[in-house]
């Protein structure tokens, strides 16, 4: 595999069985540097193997994986010395101090990452509860520390997942800022979820794994465009508008709705003709808005595809 | 392995306050108990009692530090050094540091030991003091046989940690480690210790080894040759040291 320097991940034919059960199929993924990049599958769709992978916690059965430019796991310790990572969900010493918790990994990082501790602390908004026990904070909190842990390696790439379970709304805001302000920062963040909403307020690229492959991947909004692209028309007569597009080129179906008409179009252009048909045709038109899809229907429609033809 | 590995080993270890005080109870607070009854005994009839300091009630102590309960306290800081990583989740974070799993095994023993040696060394003070405090006419042991004492206890107590490090780091759970070696040293040790039937399988018994060493007969019952004592006590640090190594390395984190 050759070393691709605007790629932070690149995984070529990574596969991952446990016993007879594939989690992990054939898995070519690439991950460009200094954005956010969300991961995201159902439930046990084999988002946190390929973490666990990555991050040498368990081996691959076959297949390369390079990050930051070097085959792991053959140069594991000095790939992930810029790492930072929370798989699952981030645990602690419950009896040890937040600081204290922070110590320990320090300890195995390095001398430097002890300068970091401080900082750290402050950056995530725990420098308060810093001498409290763990046993006492809230999952936000822990979910905070552990980011704040991630920061210790001073990471060029950090691997969060599931940051946002058991993140109240304020919570799932906040995280969403300081992922933002990481990426400003240069780093790349690694987001593996199945919360696509927030994976799309959160996120400029994305991969989609189903049942252990990789079923589509790329910016948010090419992901976004790969289905067709639907117009809500509201007017003062769905009914005549509808046979007056009825033949129409730009348009590939049309049907009524509550609000109006849904049109879904043939291509990407044709909606100025369409307004001034309608018009034409002395129909009042009051809104002419483009559907946006959502991740979340874009996702669904991928993997229940996967999951048609298998 | 760093000395700042060591350190957030030993924090982890002694901000543990269950055990800090379960072992200090151990440790000392029976000793206490002993020597306090004892002075008691020979106040209220010291024809029948000797007094509770001097070499005999020493030696008892020694041997309660080296093998009874000073042996527990060394099991209970072991075994939480061997699984408190991995039944706490953060074994899976100090693994994806990219550090070496076998730097993460090897630190654990050391900073158990120097956690239950800081207790020994308690309880080691509070029997000098008592020996030579409550003595009455009796002899006292000489600074050789206190040396010496203090070696063996420390020696016993490092291996006790030792195995139940290895031990831990295996299984990777608390309560079968806690089981499996306090059940060996005390339930299945002291039957295979009477059975005189077994000869000299017994020289195999980590108890009957470390007794062979001690600077006093221990009362084990079997006595081997010093050589033979070395092996065996080598045996019971090497081969749970390398199971739990081998463990560390190999298990999915």
């Amino acid at each position: 595999m050759t070393t691709n320097r605007s790629t932070i991940i690149e995984t070529h034919g990574v596969c991952k069985r446990f016993g007879e059960r594939p989690a992990v199929i054939d898995l070519d993924l690439a991950v460009p540097r200094g954005c956010a990049f969300g991961f995201l599958g159902h439930n046990g769709a084999g988002k946190t193997t390929l973490i666990r992978m990555l991050l040498g916690l368990t081996s691959a059965d076959s297949g390369v994986m390079q990050i930051r430019g070097l085959p792991v796991p053959a140069h594991r310790a000095e790939v992930l010395a810029r790492v930072g990572a929370i798989v699952e969900e981030p645990h602690f010493h419950s009896h040890l101090t937040g600081r204290e918790n922070l110590q320990v990994v320090a300890a195995v990082r390095g001398p430097e990452a002890r300068g970091r501790i401080d900082g750290a602390l402050r950056r995530v908004g725990l420098a308060d509860r810093a001498g409290d026990r763990v046993r006492t904070y809230s999952q936000g909190m822990r979910q905070r520390l552990g980011v704040a842990r991630c920061l210790l390696a001073d990471p060029e790439l950090l691997i969060l997942d599931e940051p946002m379970n058991g993140l109240d709304p304020g919570g799932i805001l906040e995280f969403r800022t300081m992922i933002a302000d990481l990426v400003g920062e240069g780093r790349t963040v690694f987001l593996s979820s199945h919360l696509l909403d927030e994976v799309e307020k959160t996120c400029d690229a994305a991969a989609v794994i189903d049942r252990g492959r990789l079923v589509a991947q790329g910016p948010i909004e090419t992901l976004l465009g790969g289905g067709p692209r639907e117009l809500q028309v509201g007017c003062d007569d769905s009914h005549a508008a509808l046979d007056v597009l009825d033949g129409h080129p730009a348009v590939a179906s049309a049907r009524e709705t509550p609000d109006g008409l849904r049109v879904i179009l043939a291509g990407n252009d044709g909606v100025a003709d369409i307004n001034r048909r309608l018009v034409g045709a002395g129909i009042a038109v009051f809104r002419l808005e483009p559907v946006r899809e959502s991740l979340e229907h874009r996702f669904l429609e991928i993997t229940s595809r996967v999951g048609g033809s298998s | 392995m760093t000395l700042q590995m060591l350190g957030a080993e030993i924090l982890k270890l002694r901000r543990n306050r269950a055990i800090l005080g379960l072992a200090f109870l151990l440790s000392v607070g029976v000793l206490l108990l002993f020597f306090g009854y004892s002075a008691i005994e020979h106040a209220s009839n010291p024809a029948q009692y000797g007094p509770a300091g001097g070499i005999q009630p020493f030696q008892r102590a020694v041997r309660v530090l080296g093998l009874i309960f000073g042996g527990l306290t060394a099991v209970l800081i072991g075994t939480e050094a061997g699984t408190a990583d991995l039944s706490s989740g953060v074994f899976r974070d100090l693994v994806a540091t990219g550090r070496s799993r076998l730097a993460l095994f090897f630190v654990r023993a050391p900073a158990a030991i120097l956690l239950a040696w800081a207790f020994n060394a308690i309880g080691f003070l509070l029997t000098l003091g008592a020996t030579f405090a409550f003595a009455g006419g009796d002899p006292t042991p000489s600074v050789s046989l206190i040396l010496q004492s203090a070696a063996w206890i420390l020696m016993s107590n490092a291996l006790l940690v030792g195995l139940a490090v290895g031990v831990g780091s295996l299984t990777s759970s608390r309560a079968l480690t806690l089981t499996a070696v306090i059940g060996w040293q005390t339930v299945a040790t002291l039957t295979l210790l009477d059975a005189t039937s077994l000869g000299s399988a017994r020289d195999g018994l980590l108890t009957a080894a470390a007794g062979q060493l001690a600077p006093f007969n221990t009362g084990t019952g079997v006595t081997m040759a010093t050589g033979v004592a070395i092996a065996v006590l080598l045996g019971w640090l090497l081969v749970p040291a390398a199971l739990g190594a081998w463990r560390t390395q190999t298990r999915d984190a």
